[in-house]
C-alpha cells in the first residue's frame, strides 16, 4: 500500500507564535522576505465580540495539482510513493507559469536559486523518518504530519476522532492534502483558495495548443486523403491501360 | 528546339547536404523537444512520449541538454553555411523564395489553393499560372519556414541560456520574455511541422522528381518546363537548356 502524507492543522491550538515559520526558514535557509509556510490571522466581530482564527498554511500537496499541469518542463511533479508535490530544481527554469496556477499562493520565485520554492513537507527530513521542521517545532502541537493510509498513525487517529475540513470551494477543489480543525467554525473567505489563473502567455498557449493540434491533424488528413485519391486514380489508369492492351 | 529530356544541374552538392542535414537535425529536435514538454499546458503528443524520452535520456535535464546541443549545432552550421555561401547560394535562394509583399502573397496563395484543390480533382481544368523556380506553395512554405526558424533559434537560445545567465527575480520582464518565448517557440514548431507534412507529401507522392533532384542535384528539363515555366524561360535565356 502506498503512503499518503497529509498535514493536519488544529486552528484551536495554534497561538500564532510563528515558530513553524522560523523553523522552516532556518531549515530551508529561505531568502529575506520569503517563507515556505505562514500563519494567516483572520479577525471578525461576532455578537459584539472580536474573534480571531489562525490558519497555518503551506503547499497543500493537492491530488490534482494545477501547478503540475502548468509546468511546461515537468519540474513540478507528484511523488508517486507518497503523493507529495515536489520540484526538480535541476529542470525548473523559473518561468513562474506555476505561480498563478496555485490556488493557495504557495509558490514563489527564489531570487537566490532562480527557481521556484515551496513547501515540500521537508522531503529530505521525512525520507529519514523525521517530522517536517514546522511540525517538530510547533509548541502548541497544532501541526501533525503523517501517513493517512497507515491506520495506526496519529493522523489517522485524529482524522477519525474529530471533524476536519479542507480549504476547498465548489469552484476550486483540487484535492488538497492539508486538513484543518476549526471546532465547527465556518471557514472564513480569507483562507479559501483563489480561482487559479494563468499568465497571459499561458492563456494564449491554451488557444495555441488545440489550434496547433487541429491544424496538424487536418493537414495529415488532407494529405492522407490526397494520397488515397492519387492511389485510386493510378489504379484506374493501370486498369484502363491493361484493358486497352487486352483488346 | 531544345532537348527537354536532358537532365541539367540545378543544385550544388553543399546545398543538398545542407537540406538533408537540416531535415535530419530538425527531426531529432522535434523528437527531443516533444519529449521535454511535460505539463498539460502544452499537450502536443500523448503523455507517454515525454515519459519514454525522459526515461531514455536519464531525466529531463539530460534531454533538455541534448535538445539544446543539437539546436546549437543546427544554428552553428547554418550560420557558417550562410556566411560562406551568402552571395552564390543564400541570396539567390532568398530572392527566389521569399514572399514579402501582400500582392505576391495573394498571387502565391491563389496558385497554392488551386494546386491543393486539383489534388482532389477540383478545378482540374483551370490552368495554374506559370511558376518560377519555386511555385506559390513552395514560396509561401519557404517564407514561413525561414521566419519560423529565425524565431525558433532566438527563442530557443533564450529558453536555454535565459535562466542560466539572468536573475528572473531582478526584473519581471526576464520571466515574461521566457514565457512568451515558449509560446512563440511552440507556435513555430506547429507551423513548421504543418508545412513539412505538405512538403513531404509532394516530395514523395506528387512530385518524386523533386526528391530525385534533392538527391542528385539534377532535374529533368521536361519537368521544369511543365511545372516551372517561368524558370524554364530563364534557363533558356541563360542558355542552360
Amino acid at each position: 500500500m502506498t503512503k499518503k502524507y497529509v498535514m493536519l492543522a488544529d486552528t484551536t491550538r495554534c497561538i500564532n507564535c510563528k515558530a513553524c515559520v522560523v523553523a522552516c526558514r532556518a531549515e530551508w535557509e529561505t531568502p529575506m522576505g520569503h517563507t515556505r509556510d505562514w500563519v494567516k490571522e483572520v479577525e471578525w466581530v461576532q455578537n459584539d465580540q472580536p474573534k480571531v482564527m489562525l490558519f497555518p498554511g503551506r503547499c497543500q500537496h493537492c491530488d490534482d495539482a494545477p501547478c503540475i499541469e502548468a509546468c511546461p518542463s515537468g519540474a513540478a511533479y507528484k511523488r508517486e510513493e507518497d503523493g507529495i508535490v515536489l520540484l526538480d530544481n535541476g529542470i525548473c527554469s523559473g518561468c513562474e507559469l506555476c505561480i498563478p496556477a496555485c490556488p493557495y499562493e504557495a509558490r514563489w520565485l527564489n531570487p537566490e536559486t532562480n527557481t521556484i520554492s515551496k513547501c515540500t513537507f521537508c522531503q529530505p527530513r521525512i525520507d529519514e523518518g523525521l517530522a517536517p521542521a514546522c511540525v517538530q517545532t510547533c509548541v502548541g502541537r497544532a501541526l501533525v504530519f503523517g501517513d493517512k493510509n497507515d491506520p495506526n498513525s496519529e493522523v489517522s487517529r485524529l482524522l477519525e476522532e474529530k471533524t476536519w475540513v479542507k480549504l476547498t470551494t465548489d469552484e476550486v477543489n483540487v484535492g488538497p492534502n492539508h486538513y484543518y480543525y476549526t471546532a465547527g467554525e465556518a471557514l472564513p473567505d480569507e483562507v479559501m483558495p483563489k480561482q487559479y489563473d494563468r499568465h497571459l502567455s499561458g492563456k494564449v498557449m491554451e488557444i495555441v495548443n488545440p489550434v496547433g493540434a487541429i491544424g496538424l491533424g487536418a493537414m495529415l488528413l488532407t494529405f492522407l486523403g490526397a494520397g488515397v485519391i492519387k492511389l485510386v486514380g493510378r489504379r484506374n489508369e493501370v486498369c484502363a491501360s491493361e484493358n486497352k492492351e487486352e483488346k | 528546339m531544345s532537348d527537354t529530356s536532358q537532365m541539367i544541374p540545378v543544385r550544388e552538392k553543399k546545398s543538398i547536404y545542407m537540406h538533408w542535414f537540416n531535415a535530419g537535425i530538425r527531426l531529432l529536435l522535434l523528437l527531443t523537444g516533444f519529449g521535454i514538454i511535460s505539463g498539460e499546458l502544452v499537450r502536443v503528443v500523448p503523455a507517454f512520449w515525454p515519459e519514454f524520452m525522459q526515461g531514455l535520456f536519464g531525466g529531463n535535464d539530460n534531454l533538455i541538454l541534448t535538445h539544446s546541443v543539437l539546436a546549437m549545432i543546427w544554428i552553428g552550421v547554418f550560420v557558417l553555411f550562410i556566411l560562406f555561401n551568402f552571395t552564390n547560394i543564400v541570396l539567390p535562394f532568398l530572392k527566389n523564395v521569399l514572399v514579402l509583399t501582400p500582392s505576391a502573397a495573394i498571387k502565391d496563395m491563389k496558385s497554392m489553393t488551386l494546386n491543393l484543390l486539383q489534388l482532389f480533382g477540383i478545378m482540374k481544368n483551370v490552368p495554374i499560372p506559370p511558376q518560377g523556380r519555386y511555385n506559390g506553395a513552395q514560396r509561401l512554405l519557404g517564407t514561413m519556414i525561414i521566419f519560423c526558424s529565425i524565431i525558433l533559434a532566438f527563442t530557443g537560445l533564450y529558453l536555454f541560456f535565459g535562466p542560466q545567465v539572468l536573475n528572473f527575480s531582478e526584473n519581471p520582464l526576464y520571466g515574461a520574455i521566457f514565457r512568451w518565448s515558449l509560446v512563440a517557440h511552440i507556435s513555430c514548431v506547429f507551423l513548421v511541422v504543418t508545412g513539412v507534412i505538405a512538403h513531404v507529401y509532394f516530395a514523395l507522392v506528387e512530385e518524386p522528381e523533386c526528391m530525385d533532384a534533392m538527391k542528385s542535384g539534377h532535374a529533368n528539363v521536361e519537368f521544369i518546363k511543365h511545372h516551372n515555366a517561368l524558370w524554364y524561360d530563364e534557363l533558356k535565356q541563360e542558355g542552360k537548356v
